[in-house]
């Protein structure tokens, strides 16, 4: 995850070459190293820096990972002769390499052409078994054809080898959830906060799933994730604070006959409530209204 | 005893200064020629496994008083599971990995190689100095030392009552040797083949032993306590909300 420093650095200087001020270099490198995701950008820069050739001679060695990151953004934006191009050039200066073969590959995906780009990964894999990207192209590719449950069986093994990649475990859990398979995306979710305990992100989906999966102890265990959520954000995620009333009121029903009561946190409902409607009133006043019925009727 | 003897210039010009040159010459020359020898090495992918394996293992250790007791307890008995768990390795399997190493060719290979980019500069460097720089003395240290000294410090000079602070180009050299490591990663950057201190150390202490760390993480794993620490966190949020209202 990119910290906020870095995201701060990236904005500036995005903003600085956008008004002309240089450093598109600095650019495109932060971006590789961060690994986000601006492909018009990184292809209107990189293209400048490429067809100039005095500045692209004063890159040296760098100039291939360039055409290298041209390529895939030339990608992302459908510009597929720019970034047959690119792959060419690489091709002629590295004919045995299995980064360009990786490369071609994705061309073929970027064209559409599944069956080609399959029988290309898989002989690059059968060379390099331990190739994460190839990998995770493959996964990439069987959700592109809406293929979900090769997705999941391609990000199963892949999870079996690298089983302490935790981007793919979010990967997963989000495809579990759109396939409301909720226990094992409850699953994934907790190898994500085992391996990253203090990001809320994680403990707030992982309560919206236990949630989402009802059952008293489930919903008990939410209000206490959606508490640390709180916790973590100091009381600024106003979904966790939603979920926390929610919570409450769903516990209140389930255990209406017994006489379960939750001695943990009595006032937690009542002082989320008040949180939530101070949060409304300074930043969305035209909709306190609609959330003063919503509490009403959830204390019931 | 304590006189002080006069060491002519010419020895810091013609002796200890062109030794440290070369010294540093072929340390370059070294780092370079590694360079070109580097062969591939192809992660064999049960290490990888394992590799991760143990991440995750370190993971749940560290983290598991986040995850329900629940989790916690089938996580657990997952991983250490007699039958198959991934952390655990019947006794006869445990493979001896120097012997592993040394069956695998590619690794037997590389290893020479790093040990011949090693000793053979090294020799004869030696060699050279004990041939041509023998037989005098170069330095003077500047701080008293033993007598015990004498026979690992001035060991071309042959009289006995020289005191024991003037040196040999030997020690000059061995100087040198360890001393210049530090100008190396300063001209080569971070990774160079100079560093033999480093090597030695390693060859020492040797190679990665997946299935004693599996072991450890295991009973790493078994011994911890799982102390659910959720519930706290609600008195907490309580806290911080209401410290939000004020």
């Amino acid at each position: 995850m990119v910290s906020k420093t870095e995201e701060t650095q990236l904005n500036r200087l995005e903003n600085q070459v956008d008004n002309g001020g240089g450093g598109a270099w600095e650019y495109l490198c932060l971006a590789r190293k961060l690994k986000v995701r601006r492909p018009e950008k990184v292809l209107k820069y990189g293209l400048s820096i490429l067809n100039d050739s005095k500045k692209r001679s004063a890159l040296g060695p760098e100039e291939w990972t360039l055409y290298e990151q041209v390529a895939i953004a030339a990608m992302d934006c459908q510009c597929l002769d720019v970034a047959k191009d690119c792959i060419k050039v690489l091709r002629k200066k590295f004919p045995e390499s299995k980064r360009v073969g990786r490369l071609e590959g994705m061309l073929l995906e970027a064209k559409g052409l599944w069956g080609e780009a399959e029988k290309a990964y898989s002989s690059l894999s059968e060379d390099n078994p331990l190739d994460q990207v190839i990998h995770k192209r493959r996964v990439a590719m069987a959700k592109a054809q809406g293929n979900i449950s090769a997705a999941i069986e391609w990000l199963n093994k892949y999870l079996e080898i690298f089983m302490a990649d935790h981007d793919a475990w979010r990967e997963l859990a989000e495809i579990y959830v759109s396939l409301q398979m909720y226990k094992q995306a409850a699953f994934c979710y907790e190898e994500l906060i085992l391996s990253q305990p203090t990001v809320p992100l994680y403990h707030l989906a992982y309560a919206d799933v236990l949630y989402t999966l009802g059952g008293l102890e489930n919903l008990q265990t939410a209000k206490k994730y959606y508490a640390s959520t709180i916790d973590l954000t100091g009381g600024k995620n106003t979904r966790a604070l939603l979920g926390i009333c929610l919570c409450t009121s769903a516990i209140g029903q389930v255990s209406k006959g017994r006489n379960k009561e939750d001695k943990e946190s009595p006032e937690l409902q009542s002082l989320a409530a008040k949180a939530l409607e101070k949060d409304y009133k300074e930043r969305a006043d035209d909709k306190h209204g609609l959330l003063t019925c919503v509490l009403r009727s959830l204390k019931i | 005893m304590a006189e002080d003897l006069v060491l002519d210039t010419a020895i810091r010009d013609w002796v200890l200064i062109p030794l440290s040159v070369v010294m540093v010459l072929i340390g370059i020359l070294r780092y370079f020629v590694s360079k070109l020898m580097l062969s591939s090495q192809l992660p064999d992918p049960k290490i990888v496994k394992e590799g991760q394996v143990i991440v995750r293992a370190r993971n749940l250790r560290a983290a598991a008083n986040f995850i329900p007791p629940k989790s916690f307890r089938s996580r657990r008995v997952y991983f250490s599971n007699e039958e198959n768990g991934l952390l655990f390795v019947p006794k006869g399997q445990a493979q001896n990995p120097q012997a592993q190493m040394f069956s695998d060719p590619n690794m037997a290979m590389d290893m020479m190689k790093k040990n011949l980019s090693m000793i053979i500069p090294q020799t004869l460097t030696f060699a050279w100095v004990n041939f041509f720089f023998s037989g005098f003395v170069a330095a003077k240290i500047p701080f008293p030392l033993t007598q015990r000294f004498r026979s690992m410090l001035q060991n071309g000079i042959d009289l006995s009552t020289v005191d024991v602070s003037y040196v040999s180009s030997r020690s000059w050299y061995f100087l040198n040797l360890f001393g210049l490591r530090g100008l190396f990663s300063l001209i080569l950057g971070e990774e160079n083949a100079t560093d033999d201190t480093q090597r030695m150390m390693q060859m020492s202490g040797f190679g990665f032993d997946p299935s004693k760390s599996l072991g450890a993480e295991k009973d790493g794993l078994d011994i911890v306590q799982h102390e659910w620490a959720l519930p706290k966190f609600e008195h907490r949020a309580e806290a911080a909300l209401k410290k939000l209202i004020k």
